[in-house]
């Protein structure tokens, strides 16, 4: 040979762990990632983070979060977006109140407040799914829609006081008594457990059924989807029905909890369902949003804003970090994908 | 590789950004106090929380100040989470009704609160606001005074928020029991795009169908950002000649800044805010001294506000 | 220079040896893409890289090009050590990529497409000097001698053949040496550049190539089509299993040979014979009548059982849409399909496979494949209710055990069945397509161009393959450009012409000629597509 080209040995084992340790960062980033801030709170607040009591408290703070984003997946594993769902929990609440307010029974105002969660997440899919709008638009608008039927209806007024029956509003504070420990009442709040019911319930459906696995192959690649034999329209029309109920059972859950309905009082939930899916997200090879992956976007969520009130971290430095760590998230396991 | 590196490197210091913060937010046994509000974006709690943690700091607490951003519920949730540490009191900017759930919590934890122009309940120590009724009255009785009881009004409302409210039934009662005054409208602006954008819309449109000078006399409204709204709908119509009559509530800065042009818009009142927050911080104060507070609501003096005294402060 | 008896690996001075790779190792996720590979590239040759789909062709030009990782390598370009980390290092190393899929921007003019990867021309700095663009664009297009194509037209409007050709000018203006001065690029690679062209168009890019060679440059061909090799290349590179087979000059090379050596064995017979005890029968399966959707018009025609009825026509005539018709994927205007007798009341893809139809399409990327889930995931998609728990829950041992059996069937070639399909060949993909129509022994299967970009002996995989699966009785619709194919396996063949069908003819003794013929009608063959 007349060229020689250099050895490259070393170049190989060295890229070899790059590699190695590219895949660990791109599968596990976000899991460690918690662990280090769980770790880190505990070590900063040793009596008051890492007990029972906190954690059981943070698992009702982010319950209603969790219904949402759990619904939401579902919504986003089709590569979708569900916009309204905020402003549907709002006008859900809003809707159950009034009932309530107006003397209906309590079995009555919740039933038809799922119902009008299921009926606006109909509208939702048939606009997205045989009117063909885009997701971002359609849900756009139903966002603006929900949020002036539920100020509509309210008249732009809070229910609140002996409007909301007692069983309810008890019913948000209450919980199942499992013991004490360390001497702390230790109770496992409802709400708590109504969100473990909807992830499991979830979790079944997206993974475990002919559904959830055409619905994660309609994300993968819609035409084909379709010309494998999946009733695409149909599928995402569901999703979106799911995803509104899904928004109506955090709505009443938000009333329970409130022991009030404000017609913007959910509003809030959309942007952090979202910001919690694509934390999940990171954590998976093809970038497909996964409900338990979703779950640990919710708790990096919830752990966060627990942790850094018991720091005593000025609020708005508390919403830097927090959207700094959801960057900083994504980036990593985006670079680490490359 | 080194992108990771560098990564690493800014958690790190983030990491350390935290605990630093943490150190100086723990020094000594100086009483904690935390101030917890969804409406800090708001003029008037800003100026209340500003003047509650300068008499906090004269008296040599910490104060930690927590906003939800109109997010009530995640207040609840900050609520709990401060019930869990060593805090000697919290003083709360937020209707207690809605909250119900996070002051059982705090209260558990035998944790005392105040209210800072928030609301009567049970559960909290006392409540430090101003009336709102007077101030309403104040400003009504202005406006039926400035039109000798004789001409039209146009009334900007707010429903959904307690305090808001009542203002606006109370100036409604002086108009309605002087027999030649007349509502033409009450509007409850669109807050979209904010209120004062709303009610400057809202404004153009009552402008547009009473078109003849002399067809309005006055604009009540029940705060400050509706009556500068109206004011730059006045003058945008070029109706400002016409000797229109505003006035708001609440004397914020900017309202102050355009009543002092001596233009149409002619009054506000001033809630006492230092006067609140510092009523607020003496009854902390002579809580944790150990004294018994017994009133529930205590009330601070108002000011109407005019050209005269616009800028005074 | 001296001559001497030429070595038995030609050993070129190091003066024309322009690009040198030796010992390359690539493995995806343990498997190994290329073993030790080498290859050398001179001065004014073109060089052909032949082997079968997942031969390593790509794994091997994706190294070249620096968008993957080596575990190892040793390259040089003109005698110079590289390591070339990521695209911008074989950029400026020289080296440029002409890829089968097309990734001009369709909204751009063909000025904007040619100069799309270098600053155009401006004036004051900051406005489009477009008269010069324009102007700078005739000037490179004349030199590889494509006249018919002005600077202001717009990509999307072009054919295939002419957005390829708009490619290629685009990686020549990056050669301009006036422009790159000491990194004159000598190395272009070609992956299957006329897999979109017609001849004539074929016959352009061969006059660009000859001019490139000419020039001194190297050409690395990557192709299926073996004919072209004989036609275009100096020496020829043969991958199998990503090894290296032999690099030998293209003079005393025979096509038997080529593919003996890509596929290890010899292929007596390109299209397997019909088995001895399968006939066509009487018994009609698919009675089709007047089928009108927006693209094709008033056909009709019967499938009979066992017979393969092969669908020919120029592109645009509607063969595409004559399947897209039967397994409803487009919407049926008028007409009634029958399927046994009875009338096919599907609606959609997935009541038609329901009921019996299943569907290979044209596109495995975008049309056949949910690339991220796995084999298992795509073999079983149409299958779910079928195989899942009470129709609603997955059973995934079932599933696991039908797309492993399925993937033996086809002969697929992976890590497992939860491999995901985006790590697979070409072939292998085209495989797992084909393995979920199989799945369930459809009565009527469906093929768009079943063979298309699959290597030789993966080919002959798939015929195997429809032959067993048509002696047991399902009737299979079969179109295909490739008319060699279509005599091969077809009893009969349906000959389509703007969407209506003009001729249905027996296979038996019928020549490439006649039924090319037959699909232009009156036409003159100006335009005929290249020959296979």
């Amino acid at each position: 040979m007349t060229t020689s080209p250099q050895a490259t040995d070393d170049a190989r084992s060295w890229r070899g762990g790059r590699v190695r340790w590219a895949r660990l960062f791109r599968q596990f980033g976000t899991l460690i990632g918690f662990i280090v801030i769980v770790a880190f709170f505990s070590w900063q607040k040793p009596d008051t983070f890492m007990n029972v009591r906190n954690w059981v408290n943070i698992t009702q703070q982010v319950s209603i979060l969790g219904v949402v984003a759990a619904t939401m997946t579902i919504v986003m594993v089709l590569n979708d977006f569900d916009l309204s769902v905020g402003t549907m929990a709002s006008m859900v609440g809003i809707v159950a109140g009034t009932l309530l307010r107006d003397g209906y029974m309590l079995g009555v105002a919740l039933g038809l407040g799922l119902l009008v969660g299921a009926g606006g997440g109909l509208l939702n899919g048939v606009l997205v799914s045989y009117i063909r709008i885009s997701p971002f638009v359609a849900t756009l608008g139903t966002l603006t829609m929900f949020n002036g039927l539920a100020l509509y209806i309210s008249g732009g007024t809070t229910i609140f006081g002996r409007a909301i029956p007692t069983a309810l509003s008890d019913f948000g504070r209450g919980g199942i008594y499992l013991g004490i420990v360390d001497g702390q009442r230790i109770t496992l709040p409802y709400l708590t457990i109504i969100t473990l019911v909807v992830l499991i319930v979830v979790w079944i459906v997206l993974e475990q059924t002919v559904f959830g696995r055409r619905l994660y192959a309609i994300g993968g690649n819609m035409e084909a989807a379709r010309l494998g034999g999946v009733r695409v329209r149909m599928l995402r029309l569901m999703a979106f029905v799911i995803s509104g109920m899904g928004a109506a059972i955090a709505g009443l859950m938000l009333v329970s909890r409130l022991a009030s309905a404000n017609p913007t009082q959910g509003d809030g939930l959309m942007l952090r369902a979202i910001a919690a899916v694509f934390l999940g997200m990171t954590m998976s090879e093809e970038g497909e949003p996964h409900v338990l992956a979703t779950m640990l976007g919710v708790l990096i969520l919830g752990v966060l804003a627990n942790g850094l009130t018991q720091m005593q971290i000025d609020t708005y430095i508390q919403q830097i970090l927090t959207g700094g760590i959801i960057v900083l998230a994504v980036t990593l396991s985006s670079l680490s994908r490359r | 590789m080194k992108r990771t590196m560098y990564l690493t490197l800014v958690i790190a210091l983030v990491l350390a950004g935290f605990a630093a913060s943490a150190v100086s937010a723990q020094d000594g046994d100086a009483p904690s106090v935390v101030v917890m509000t969804p409406w800090l974006a708001q003029p008037g709690t800003q100026l209340m929380v500003d003047a509650f943690t300068e008499y906090a700091a004269e008296k040599g607490w910490d104060v930690q100040v927590i906003d939800t951003a109109e997010d009530i519920s995640a207040l609840i949730s900050r609520m709990e989470d401060v019930a869990l540490q060593d805090v000697d009191a919290i003083v709360i900017n937020v209707d207690p009704t809605q909250i119900s759930a996070g002051l059982a919590a705090v209260a558990e934890a035998g944790i005392p609160v105040f209210g800072m122009d928030s609301g009567t309940d049970p559960l909290l120590v006392a409540n430090v606001t101003s009336n709102g009724y007077a101030m309403a009255a104040e400003t009504a009785t202005y406006v039926v005074d400035r039109l000798n009881g004789e001409g039209s009004v146009v009334m900007f409302i707010f429903e959904p928020y307690p305090p808001v409210q009542k203002r606006g039934i109370i100036a409604e009662a002086i108009f309605n029991n002087t027999p030649d005054i007349t509502i033409v409208d009450k509007i409850t602006p669109s807050f979209d795009a904010g209120p004062l954008e709303g009610a400057r819309n809202a404004m153009e449109a009552v402008l547009l169908a009473n078109p003849d000078p002399g067809s309005i006399d006055a604009v009540w409204a029940a705060w400050d950002e509706p009556a500068l709204g109206a004011l730059q709908a006045i003058q945008a119509a070029g109706r400002e000649e016409e000797g229109i009559v505003i006035v708001g509530i609440d004397a914020t800065p900017q309202a102050r800044d355009a009543i002092s042009m001596g233009g149409s818009f002619e009054a506000t009142v001033a809630q006492d805010f230092p006067g609140i927050a510092r009523q607020v911080a003496d009854l902390v104060e002579a809580y944790l001294g150990g004294e018994e507070i017994v009133q529930s609501t205590y009330y601070v003096p108002t000011k109407l506000i005019t050209a005269a005294n616009a800028l005074d402060e | 220079m001296t001559m001497v008896h030429p070595p038995p690996t030609p050993a070129p001075a190091e003066s024309t040896l322009l690009l040198h790779i030796t010992g390359a190792n690539k493995a995806y996720h343990g498997i190994p893409a290329l073993v030790d590979a080498s290859l050398t590239l001179r001065a004014g040759e073109v060089h052909a890289l032949i082997g079968e789909n997942g031969a390593g062709k790509s794994t091997l030009i994706k190294l070249m090009a620096g968008v993957l990782s080596a575990d190892s390598i040793a390259m040089a370009v003109r005698g110079q050590p590289v390591n070339f980390r990521e695209a911008r290092d074989a950029f400026d190393a020289g080296l440029r990529f002409i890829h089968q899929e097309l990734n001009a921007v369709p909204t751009l003019s063909v000025a904007e497409n040619v100069f799309l990867n270098q600053r155009y021309p401006t004036r004051a700095g900051v406005f489009v000097h477009w008269r010069r663009l324009h102007r700078q664009t005739r000037d490179v297009l004349a030199q590889l001698g494509i006249t018919h194509l002005a600077p202001g037209q717009i990509m999307a409007r072009l054919s295939p053949g002419d957005q390829m050709l708009v490619k290629i000018a685009s990686a020549f203006v990056d050669a301009n040496p006036s422009a790159a001065g000491e990194r004159a690029v000598a190395i272009y690679v070609m992956d299957e550049p006329t897999a979109a062209l017609s001849t004539s168009e074929a016959a352009r890019l061969f006059e660009v190539i000859d001019r490139l060679r000419a020039s001194g440059c190297a050409i690395l061909y990557v192709t299926h089509r073996l004919d072209e090799i004989f036609q275009l290349a100096d020496r020829v590179t043969v991958l199998r299993d990503g090894r290296v087979v032999d690099c030998v000059p293209i003079e005393g090379t025979t096509a038997a040979g080529l593919i003996r050596m890509m596929t290890g064995r010899d292929l007596q017979q390109v299209y397997p014979p019909r088995g001895p005890d399968v006939q066509v029968s009487e018994r009609v399966l698919l009675d089709v009548r007047e089928l009108t959707t927006r693209a094709i018009h008033g056909v009709s025609f019967q499938l009979y059982e066992n017979e393969i009825l092969g669908v020919a026509g120029l592109s645009g005539a509607g063969r595409t849409e004559l399947l897209r018709a039967l397994i409803r994927a487009d919407r049926v205007l008028a007409g009634t399909v029958s399927l046994n007798g009875a009338a096919l009341q599907a609606r959609s893809p997935a009541e038609a496979w329901d009921q019996g139809m299943a569907y290979v399409p044209e596109e495995r990327r975008s049309q056949g494949l949910v690339l991220s889930r796995s084999i298992s995931d795509n073999i079983t998609l149409p299958h779910l209710r079928h195989l899942a728990r009470r129709g609603t829950f997955l059973n995934h041992g079932r599933e696991r055990r039908t797309s492993a059996e399925m993937s033996e069937a086809v002969r697929l070639k992976a890590e497992g069945v939860t491999q995901a399909t985006w790590q697979l060949s070409g072939g292998n993909q085209q495989k797992t397509v084909f393995a979920r129509a199989f799945a369930r022994s459809p009565q009527i299967l469906l093929l768009d161009e079943p063979t298309r970009g699959v290597d030789v002996g993966a080919k002959f995989d798939i015929y195997t393959l429809i032959r067993k699966i048509n002696a047991q009785g399902t009737g299979i619709i079969m179109v295909s450009s490739d008319l060699p194919e279509l005599i091969g396996m077809c009893d009969r063949i349906l000959i389509l012409r703007d969407g209506a069908l003009v001729h249905t003819v027996q296979t038996e003794a019928l020549t490439e000629n006649e039924l090319l013929t037959l699909c232009y009608g009156e036409l003159s063959d100006d335009n005929q597509p290249a020959s296979h």
